[in-house]
């Protein structure tokens, strides 16, 4: 029984895509590689690997639930044949590696090939064991675990461009790992104040800068990103640059901080800009200008009037994820009803798209959908009061180097390649 | 008006989800309860601001100044209100110098005072009630930080616009010697406040300092609840999350099994009454 998936995440090369549910389990999909006999079948993604990455887990002290979902996934860039992902839930961080096992060693001299011992008295011969193919089997292993370091709930993992260190985000601190040790890490970042009552904002996400590994950004729940230079101090509680967008007053109302907390950061891949994802919106930072992002898209402006209603059924403090697409030209979010929208930077076109089964069989092209604002509803259009609110899009991924995407509807994820060549 | 009803369902629906908060599974989420926080916190802004015509506020500023006012009252001679119904041993005991806003007029000092006990985070300035202090109503309009006790149906009946006129005529002077009752708790708290502020705080102090305040109410509410565990709720919001954490690791099982969405309202209702819920929500963190 499929659960819901609480990540998806493409690696580097874009060959694997990883998921992570609410169960704790992660599933692999490998694109197939293009054959000359199927042409226009180009490279499907099939399950790859699946393995129980957290188990639920109980903080005694506390006497506190811990859940097994998993809140991120990240690749490492890989190295060697092996691949290597960082998996976490709300408390710990597990490096896994990923390898394939094709051969098989057979003719062992102490043991037979059921695995039972085998008599010494009987061995008579000595024989060198060899490798024989069997059907492959790809195998999970955790390599390492990151435990113990975060007293509030774990919403970011990254990796850094050294290839060694990668930074975990709670809602008060940040830590910095080396991917080699698991038995300490160092805090940069910690907002806690000294009197818990003057608590003000929590840090929402955060992300290592693609080249410069002495760069990270967060942000917070008060809609603002901090980038922080490691260099600058031990502790980087001081930021180095401060993004903020001046609210606008006329639109104030009982849950205008709940829509300006920034529920995603995403550098775009040339680390000249970021993206933040807030509840309505999609901004797009120059990071050298802070006083204002340098393009907004409305996602969803129609639930603008809704917010009550969306505050009172939760909806409203749902995180959308954004994705770049690999020459950042593109971005894409998730919003209701099951639609994904997204839009051209450069010719500032949008499209809002739908993932459900009943409106795309495979080889289809999906349509795009349009939601009524106000007035007369045209046909094919929705309005807002029928889209159906459980089904959201919170997790897409782009892939790094093709028009592919991975779209996460609840418990199914959708795949979608761009048709022309 | 429409504004005041719609403020006080926020509240209600935002208390709901800070009290559901504490059965969801992986434990309480700092940041979503902190957004539930500061939407109590407006919507509480706006349920206020109609008695003090909107007046653009500094919280900060305006709790420096109530507290100062605070410590001045304390010595102020109380004169009793003529028609409290309350059970003035319940409310009243917890301090000797209750201020009651009477329906004379004259006694400015003390009906500011009670405004400024209800509005430590809220719109009013001193200097705004020392002005209203004499016109007829806004002084009288203190049912919104009545103590928990009264029944729900005086919770309802605070929430309808409270004039001078209403005030004679039904139960609000009791909901104002509530609010009343509620100002000594309240000074206590803020007393402690200042005096905390300067401390590096752990967890437990604040804490302690909430612990102090809720037991007042919940002493009046144990009285007056049937229900032992909606005073248990009652205490657990009085001393916030740290309270939350206590409470559900002793009785989780009663009061997720006993308390439903009726007890959860009348808490609701309660809290709406109490001073300070959410500054100190998330203290247990």
């Amino acid at each position: 029984m499929a659960d819901i998936i609480s990540t998806v995440e493409f690696n580097y090369s874009g060959e694997l895509l990883a998921t992570g549910d609410k169960g704790g389990r992660v599933v692999i999909f490998q694109r197939e590689q293009e054959s000359k006999n199927r042409p226009l079948s180009r490279g499907e993604y099939n399950v790859y690997s699946t393995f129980q990455s957290h188990e639920p887990e109980f903080d005694y002290l506390k006497s506190l639930e811990i859940e097994e979902k998993i809140n991120k996934i990240r690749w490492l860039p890989q190295q060697n044949a092996a691949h290597f992902l960082l998996s976490t839930n709300d408390k710990t961080i597990k490096l896994w590696k990923i390898s394939e096992r094709d051969k098989r060693a057979e003719g062992y001299n102490l043991k037979d090939e059921d695995g039972r011992l085998r008599d010494p008295f009987r061995i008579s011969t000595l024989r060198v064991p060899v490798l024989m193919p069997m059907d492959l089997m790809v195998e999970a292993s955790p390599r390492r675990i990151f435990a113990n370091a975060h007293t509030y709930h774990i919403n970011s993992i990254s990796v850094n461009s050294d290839h060694e260190t990668y930074l975990s985000a709670d809602d008060l601190r940040i830590n910095l790992w080396h991917l080699e040790i698991t038995d300490r890490s160092f805090n940069i970042v910690d907002i806690k104040p000294a009197n818990m009552e003057e608590l003000t904002e929590v840090i929402t996400a955060a992300e290592c800068h693609p080249h410069q590994c002495n760069v990270f950004v967060y942000s917070s729940s008060k809609g603002t990103i901090r980038l922080c230079d490691m260099r600058a101090a031990a502790l980087c509680d001081r930021h180095s640059k401060f993004f903020e967008e001046p609210e606008d007053p006329s639109s104030r109302s009982f849950f205008s901080e709940i829509i300006s907390s920034i529920s995603d950061v995403k550098f775009s891949h040339s680390g000249r800009y970021m993206m933040t994802r807030d509840y309505l919106s999609v901004k797009v930072w120059d990071l050298n200008m802070e006083n204002r992002p340098v393009e907004t898209y409305q996602v969803h402006e129609y639930l603008r009037s809704k917010l009550c209603s969306l505050y009172e059924n939760d909806c409203i403090f749902d995180k959308f994820e954004c994705c770049w697409n690999g020459s950042d030209s593109a971005i894409m979010t998730g919003s209701y009803n099951n639609f994904f929208r997204m839009f051209d930077r450069n010719t500032r076109r949008d499209i809002t798209l739908e993932a459900s089964r009943e409106n795309s069989k495979p080889r289809a092209t999906l349509k795009p959908r349009k939601v009524c604002t106000g007035g007369k509803r045209k046909k094919d259009e929705i309005s807002v009061d029928s889209l159906d609110f459980n089904k959201k899009i919170l997790h897409t991924a782009w892939h790094p180097k093709e028009n592919v995407i991975a779209v996460a509807a609840t418990n199914n994820l959708y795949i979608f390649q761009d048709k022309m060549n | 008006m429409e504004y005041k009803v719609e403020a006080h369902r926020i509240m209600s629906i935002s208390l709901g989800k800070i009290y559901n908060s504490r059965v969801q599974r992986g434990g309480i989420k700092l940041h979503k309860n902190l957004l539930v926080s500061l939407v109590l916190r407006s919507a509480r802004q706006v349920y206020l601001s109609d008695y003090y015509s909107g007046v653009c506020l500094n919280t900060q500023h305006v709790e420096a100044k109530e507290w100062e006012l605070m410590d001045s009252n304390q010595e102020k001679p109380l004169t009793p209100a003529p028609e409290e119904s309350l059970s003035p041993s319940t409310d009243c005991n917890q301090n000797p110098e209750v201020p009651v806003v009477p329906e004379d007029p004259e006694v400015q000092h003390t009906s500011q005072a009670v405004e400024d006990s209800t509005d430590l985070h809220s719109v009013s300035s001193k200097h705004q009630a020392e002005e209203e202090s004499s016109s007829e109503d806004s002084t009288t309009d203190v049912s919104l930080t009545s103590s928990p006790v009264t029944c729900e149906s005086q919770c309802e009946a605070k929430g309808a616009e409270v004039s001078s006129s209403d005030c004679e005529a039904d139960a609000n002077p009791a909901t104002v010697t509530e609010g009343n009752s509620q100002q000594p708790p309240k000074a206590h708290s803020c007393s402690n406040r200042k005096r905390t502020a300067e401390k590096t705080a752990s967890n437990d102090s604040p804490v302690k300092r909430t612990k102090v305040t809720s037991s007042n109410s919940s002493e009046e509410e144990a009285e007056e609840m049937d229900t032992g565990n909606v005073s248990n709720l009652i205490t657990i919001f009085g001393s916030s999350f740290s309270g939350l954490l206590t409470k559900e690791s002793s009785e989780p099982e009663a009061e997720t099994e006993d308390s439903d969405s009726g007890s959860g309202q009348i808490c609701c209702d309660q809290m709406l009454k109490n001073l300070n819920p959410w500054s100190t929500a998330i203290v247990a963190f």
